[in-house]
């Protein structure tokens, strides 16, 4: 990254953290509040309606099980979501100005993020203060994993918003996708209690990788590692490198389609 | 030398995009490996070189390809043809709005638009007073962009365009919004900028402009090079071309509407004319005219006589019923009128001379004729015309 590209970038995140988060009163504490409330009302309909019982949730019951994956969830699907239209939301810049065109939904990524993980260190800490044991050393863990985390967004933002140039529909089809997948994650619930045929083809889903590792990391101080730790990280790369290859190979063309 | 810019054969086509199905096939057969080469063709074969030191007016109609070439040239899109070569900072101010953000606030878009243009955050600190000084738009600067007026998003693209020191400045239509002194004022900095060796590239439909800024021109016309070289040359014959085509609809209306009720120039000449050339006389000699007029009706119409410089500048006017002349009955429907201007007061240049027809009344001016003369002579004297003078 040279220092024009650096600089644009970093113009474009200070800019996307302070649109969607700060300059809107609420922003910042919906921020908090919006997971917060989802966490509560999924609490509520799962321990006290449904009754659901997760074995290996670990100290703290399944409130800490679900509030360690679903932030870093939220943060990867609202950043593909927010960034799916930035190409023709940016439409006038794009027409204008010359200037590596990946970097708005990456810097749309990068302030989700942030933001989000701003609210996620919020959490842990008050999941603590509430008596859940954390391991904060997994956190040494959690780091990369979260890493990872933010590089499959950002492949998954670099594809769609590409795509979402030619083809209007992304916007449309891209949120019941996202609940889709976020059902078919183990987030609410876990892997061990699916029946085992499921288990395999729920393996194929990268997420499932990360909210496991992360509740491991997190919540259970499971540090084993296997195959499984080397595919889905490689996975994640190459699916980042690929995209930032489609992206380049259509971006030229961007401004005939806007 | 090395040429900074240097275009081959650039042609671009705007895909049919409008439909969904148009867009997919289009984004299909760029999957495809395949360049677009259907759809609206803007740009067609454009080949240019620009080298530093150059200043280069982009002319043409509304629609024939200038902001297309420009975008081509600073790399906002990608030509479907050819190649684009570009070897030098620059800095692009693009259409009105020159990419700001409607909703964030003048200093914002500042900020980035100087980071667009390649400025680090220390250097537009230490340049921010000289943009919003330059931009003189008080506190506006920090309000919304969309609530600027054209002319204040304008002062403020420019501003910061003119802070970042750039090699080569490509300019579309933009310094026209401005108002009188913000005009003169970035005139006299691309002047200065063009002082320090330095290259533009504008876009202008002030030939005004053109031809004080600008010592290259090119002439786009529906999206193929129509001419290339010198400002006057060049800028001249697009002038010329417009008058032309101006005449033309001129004369399809009058055919359009018939005869009946319109008096018309059958004929204006020149007595003293020789061939070819415009006509010559020597300053204080005498210019004849002679203006034939054709009357629907039979009535005899009015005449009218007029003078003025090259530049459009009125000299002098007369018409017939002013000096209660009637017209030479030349048959039933056509009418002469001859004028001598003795002695022509005029000093040595260009001029021309119109005859008009009007209608018997002298009120509506019906049709128009023009023809060139020069007065020529060897004189120290200023303006237009001797005035009757003596020393004391």
């Amino acid at each position: 990254m040279n220092l024009f590209t650096h600089n644009v970038f970093r113009q474009l995140v200070s800019r996307a953290v302070r649109t969607d988060y700060l300059e809107n009163l609420t922003g910042f504490a919906w921020l908090i509040l919006q997971p917060l409330i989802l966490l509560a009302v999924y609490a509520f309909v799962f321990t006290t309606i449904f009754k659901a019982r997760i074995p290996d949730a670990g100290a703290g019951g399944f409130v800490p099980y679900l509030a360690v994956a679903f932030w870093p969830w939220t943060a990867f699907s609202e950043a593909v979501l927010r960034s799916s239209n930035t190409i023709s939301a940016n439409a006038a810049l794009i027409g204008k100005v010359a200037f590596p065109s990946e970097l708005l939904p990456l810097s749309v990524v990068t302030a989700t993020f942030l933001m989000n993980m701003a609210g996620y260190l919020a959490v842990l800490l008050v999941l603590q203060l509430m008596g859940t044991p954390i391991h904060w050393l997994g956190l040494f863990a959690a780091i990369p994993v979260l890493a990872l985390l933010y590089l499959f967004a950002s492949g998954m933002a670099l594809f769609i918003s590409a795509l979402q140039v030619f083809i209007r529909d992304v916007s449309q089809i891209l949120p019941p996708l996202m609940t889709f997948w976020f059902f078919t994650t183990p987030i609410l619930y876990s892997m061990s209690i699916m029946p085992e045929k499921f288990v395999l083809v729920m393996k194929f889903n990268p997420m499932s990788w990360y909210v496991d590792r992360l509740r491991d990391f997190l919540l259970l101080g499971n540090y084993d590692l296997s195959l499984y730790d080397l595919v889905v990280p490689l996975f994640t790369v190459l699916l980042f490198w690929a995209s930032l290859v489609f992206f380049r190979r259509f971006s030229p063309h961007f401004e005939d389609f806007l | 030398m090395q040429p900074l810019v240097r275009v081959q054969g650039v042609s671009k086509f705007y895909p049919r995009v409008n439909r969904p199905r148009e867009r997919l096939r289009a984004f299909v057969s760029l999957m495809t490996g395949n360049e677009i080469l259907e759809g609206a063709e803007v740009l067609h074969d454009i080949s240019l070189e620009v080298t530093a030191g150059q200043s280069f007016g982009i002319i043409g109609e509304n629609g024939a390809g200038k902001s297309t070439l420009l975008k081509v040239l600073t790399g906002v899109i990608s030509p479907s043809r050819g190649s684009v070569e570009v070897n030098a900072r620059v800095a692009a101010l693009l259409e009105l709005g020159a990419g700001f953000q409607p909703e964030f606030s003048g200093i914002d878009n500042v900020k980035m638009k100087a980071a667009l243009l390649g400025m680090s955050s220390s250097e537009l600190d230490s340049k921010l007073d000289d943009i919003l000084a330059f931009a003189d738009i008080g506190d506006y600067v920090y309000e919304p962009v969309k609530h600027y007026s054209s002319g204040m998003v304008v002062r403020l693209g420019f501003a910061v365009v003119s802070a970042c020191d750039p090699e080569l400045l490509i300019t579309d239509e933009v310094l026209a919004v401005g108002d009188e002194s913000f005009q003169k004022k970035c005139i006299r900095w691309i002047e200065a900028f063009l002082e320090r060796g330095n290259t533009l590239l504008m876009v202008s439909h002030s030939m005004y402009i053109v031809q004080k800024l600008c010592r290259q021109a090119l002439w786009l016309h529906e999206g193929k090079m129509r001419d290339i070289g010198d400002v006057f040359p060049v800028t001249q014959a697009y002038l010329a071309y417009h008058e032309e085509r101006s005449a033309a609809e001129g004369r399809q209306r009058r055919s359009q509407k018939g005869d009946s009720g319109l008096y018309r120039i059958k004929d204006f000449s020149l007595p003293g004319k020789s061939g070819d050339g415009d006509l010559a006389i020597a300053q204080g000699g005498d210019l004849e005219a002679e203006l034939v007029l054709y009357s629907p009706d039979g009535r005899p119409p009015v005449g009218l006589f007029g003078v003025m410089r090259a530049d459009g500048t009125p000299v002098y006017g007369i018409a017939s019923d002013y000096d209660d002349i009637e017209a030479e009955r030349l048959d039933d429907q056509h009418y002469r009128f001859r004028i001598c201007f003795d002695r022509l007061p005029l000093l040595p240049g260009s001029y021309s001379i119109r005859g008009h027809a009007m209608d018997p009344q002298g009120i509506r001016l019906c049709d128009t004729a023009e023809l060139r003369f020069t007065v020529s002579g060897e004189s120290r004297e200023m303006g237009i015309l001797r005035l009757p003078h003596r020393w004391k």
